[in-house]
C-alpha cells in the first residue's frame, strides 16, 4: 500500500519535474549545453576501453560488444545523475549555504524530498536515452535476448543502483551543512562516476571493496549489464539490494543529524 | 612618476594579489582539496591500466610499473598546470562582476593569473602526499636520467601552465557574446581527456592517432611534459616538442588577447 506520505512525495517530485521540463523547453540553449555535451562526454569516454580492446581481445572477460552494453548502462546512470541528482544537490547546497533552506523547511512536506526535487535539468536525460538505445543495439548485435527473469533481475539491481546513487547524494548534502563551500563535491562524484564505465572485475584489492560496497558503482552499472547478459545470480541481486538499503539508512540518519545542527540564516 | 617607482608599485600590486589568492585558497581549503581530488582521474586510469597489465602482461611499452609512473606523473603535471579562469571569467562577464575588476588599476587577466598561480603551492601540498602514497605502494618511479632533459622540464611545465591559462581565458572571453562559453570548454576537455595522454598514454593510441595527438595542443598541455619527465623522449624529440609547445603557447596567448580586446568592446556596448 502506498502511504499518504509517499504519494505526496511522488506528487511533489512529479510537479517539480513538470516545471523543470517546461523551463527546459523555454531555454533551448540547454539542449546543447546539458544534452548534447553530456551525450558527447558519454561516448568519448569509451576511448580508453577501445584502446584497451585494441591491445587485448577482452577486458576482464568482457568482449567488445558486451562492454558496449556496459557503456550503455553507464550512460543511463550518468544521465540520471546529471539531470536529476546533481542539479538538486547543487541547488540544495546553495540553500544551505545562504540560509534560504528555511523556506523549504517551512513547507508541509519532508524536507529531504523537497531538497532532492529542488531542481532538475531534463536535457541531461538525453544521455540516458542514447545509453538505452546503445544497450538495445549491443544486445541485438550480440544476439542475446534476455529472458523475463534476467530482465527482472537487471531491473531490480538497476533500481538498487539508483537508490545507492541517491544515498550518496544525501550523504554529500549532510556533509555540506558543515563545510559550506562543498558544492564541488558533486563535480568530484561526476569524476568518480567514470570508474563505473569499467567492469567491476578490473579492480582488485581495496578499490574492489570500495566500488562494491562503499561507492557501489558495481551495483549501478556492472551488475545491471551482467543481468541483461544473463550472468547475474540471485545471490548477487540480494547483495546489491542489501548494499543499497544499508547505504540509504546510513544516509537518512546522517541527514536527520545534520538537519538538527542546522541553525538557519537568522540565528 | 619614475619608471623604477612604477615597477615597484606594480610588483607590490602583484604581491598583494598573490597574497589574496593564497588567503582565498587557505580559507577554502576543503573546497580546494575536493578540486584536487576531481583531478585524480589519472590515478583512476592508473588503477585500470595497471590492473590490465598485471592480469595479462605489458601493453605496448607499458608494464604495470610504467603505468604507475606515467599516471602519477600525469597527476602531478595536471596539478602544476591547473587553472580555472574559464569558469570565473564566464561568471564575471555574465553577471557583470567584471565591471568591478575593470575599475581596479590592474588588468583583470593579470588578477586571474595571480590568484590562479597563488593556489599552486597549496594544491601541491594537498596532492603530493597522495602521489607519494601511490608511488610507495607501487615501488617508486624512474625519472629521466639525462640531466639536460630534466633541465627542460620546468620550461615544459611553465609552457603547459601558460597554454592552459590562455586557452581558458580565450574560451572564457567568448562569454562576451555567448552566455554558456564554459560549455565549449567542456567539449575541449572531452578532447583533452582522449588526446592529451590523460586517460591513455599517447603512444598506445591506435591507427596512427598517436602521431596526430602529438602535434595537438592537448598533448603539449600534458603528455609532453610527462613523457619528458619520465625520459621517454630522445634529446632531439624533446627539443622539437618543446618548440612545438611554445608555438602553441604563442598562438593561444595571441588568441586570448584578441578575444579579450574584441570582447571588451562588446561588453562596453551593453552600457556596463
Amino acid at each position: 500500500m502506498l502511504s499518504a506520505g509517499t504519494s505526496s512525495s511522488l506528487g511533489i517530485a512529479g510537479a517539480q519535474l513538470r516545471l523543470s521540463a517546461l523551463a527546459a523547453l523555454e531555454y533551448r540553449v540547454g539542449f546543447w549545453s546539458d544534452g548534447v555535451v553530456s551525450v558527447l562526454w558519454g561516448l568519448i569516454g569509451v576511448a580508453p576501453l577501445l584502446v584497451a580492446l585494441d591491445h587485448r581481445p577482452d577486458v576482464a572477460g568482457w568482449s567488445a560488444w558486451e562492454l558496449m552494453v556496459l557503456t550503455g548502462c553507464f550512460m543511463v546512470v550518468s544521465g540520471i545523475y546529471s539531470a536529476l541528482v546533481q542539479p538538486a544537490l547543487v541547488k540544495s547546497m546553495e540553500h544551505i549555504r545562504r540560509g534560504t533552506l528555511d523556506f523549504l523547511l517551512l513547507r508541509p512536506a519532508d524536507p529531504l524530498v523537497l531538497c532532492l526535487t529542488a531542481e532538475f535539468m531534463p536535457w541531461g536525460l538525453l544521455e540516458s536515452f542514447v545509453g538505452g538505445a546503445l544497450v538495445v543495439v549491443s544486445l541485438v548485435v550480440l544476439g542475446v535476448a534476455p529472458s523475463v527473469g534476467d530482465l527482472g533481475g537487471a531491473l531490480v539491481v538497476f533500481v538498487a543502483g539508483i537508490v545507492a546513487l541517491y544515498a550518496l547524494g544525501i550523504l554529500a548534502l549532510a556533509v555540506s551543512f558543515r563545510a559550506l563551500r562543498l558544492h564541488n563535491i558533486t563535480t568530484l562524484f561526476e569524476t568518480l562516476l567514470d570508474f563505473a564505465r569499467w567492469p567491476a572485475g578490473v579492480f582488485t584489492g581495496p578499490l574492489k571493496a570500495i566500488f562494491t560496497f562503499l561507492i557501489p558503482f558495481a551495483v549501478m552499472t556492472t551488475q545491471p549489464a551482467q543481468g541483461l547478459l544473463g550472468r547475474l545470480d540471485a545471490g548477487g541481486i540480494a547483495t546489491a539490494v542489501a548494499t543499497s538499503l544499508v547505504l540509504l539508512i546510513v544516509a537518512r540518519v546522517a541527514w536527520v543529524r545534520a538537519l538538527r545542527s542546522y541553525t538557519s540564516a537568522s540565528s | 612618476m619614475s619608471g623604477g617607482g612604477g615597477l615597484r608599485r606594480r610588483l607590490a600590486v602583484l604581491g598583494a594579489l598573490g597574497r589574496l589568492g593564497l588567503a582565498e585558497a587557505a580559507a577554502y581549503r576543503a573546497s580546494l582539496a575536493v578540486w584536487v581530488l576531481t583531478t585524480t582521474f589519472p590515478l583512476i586510469a592508473l588503477a585500470l591500466w595497471a590492473g590490465i597489465a598485471r592480469a595479462g602482461g605489458p601493453i605496448g611499452a607499458y608494464g604495470e610499473a610504467e603505468f604507475v609512473a606515467y599516471f602519477v606523473a600525469a597527476f602531478l603535471v595536471r596539478q602544476l598546470t591547473a587553472s580555472w579562469v574559464v569558469w570565473d571569467l564566464e561568471r564575471q562577464i555574465r553577471l557583470g562582476e567584471l565591471s568591478v575588476l575593470l575599475l581596479r588599476p590592474v588588468h583583470p587577466l593579470v588578477h586571474h593569473v595571480m590568484t590562479n598561480l597563488a593556489a599552486l603551492p597549496l594544491r601541491l601540498v594537498l596532492a603530493l602526499p597522495l602521489a607519494i602514497v601511490v608511488l610507495v605502494a607501487a615501488g617508486g618511479i624512474g625519472v629521466s636520467t639525462e640531466p639536460a632533459l630534466l633541465a627542460l622540464v620546468p620550461l615544459a611545465l611553465v609552457g603547459g601552465w601558460i597554454l592552459n591559462f590562455a586557452i581558458q581565458a580565450a574560451i572564457g572571453c567568448l562569454a562576451f557574446w555567448w552566455q554558456r562559453s564554459a560549455t565549449l570548454f567542456e567539449i575541449w576537455t572531452c578532447l583533452f581527456v582522449v588526446l592529451s595522454g590523460y586517460a591513455v598514454p599517447t603512444s598506445l593510441l591506435p591507427l596512427g592517432l598517436d602521431e596526430v595527438a602529438r602535434l595537438s595542443p592537448f598533448h603539449a598541455l600534458l603528455g609532453f611534459p610527462v613523457e619528458l619527465l619520465l625520459g621517454h623522449l630522445s634529446p632531439a624529440e624533446a627539443l622539437d616538442f618543446l618548440a612545438l609547445q611554445w608555438g602553441w603557447v604563442i598562438v593561444s596567448v595571441a588568441l586570448a588577447r584578441f578575444a579579450w580586446g574584441r570582447g571588451l568592446r562588446a561588453y562596453g556596448a551593453y552600457g556596463a
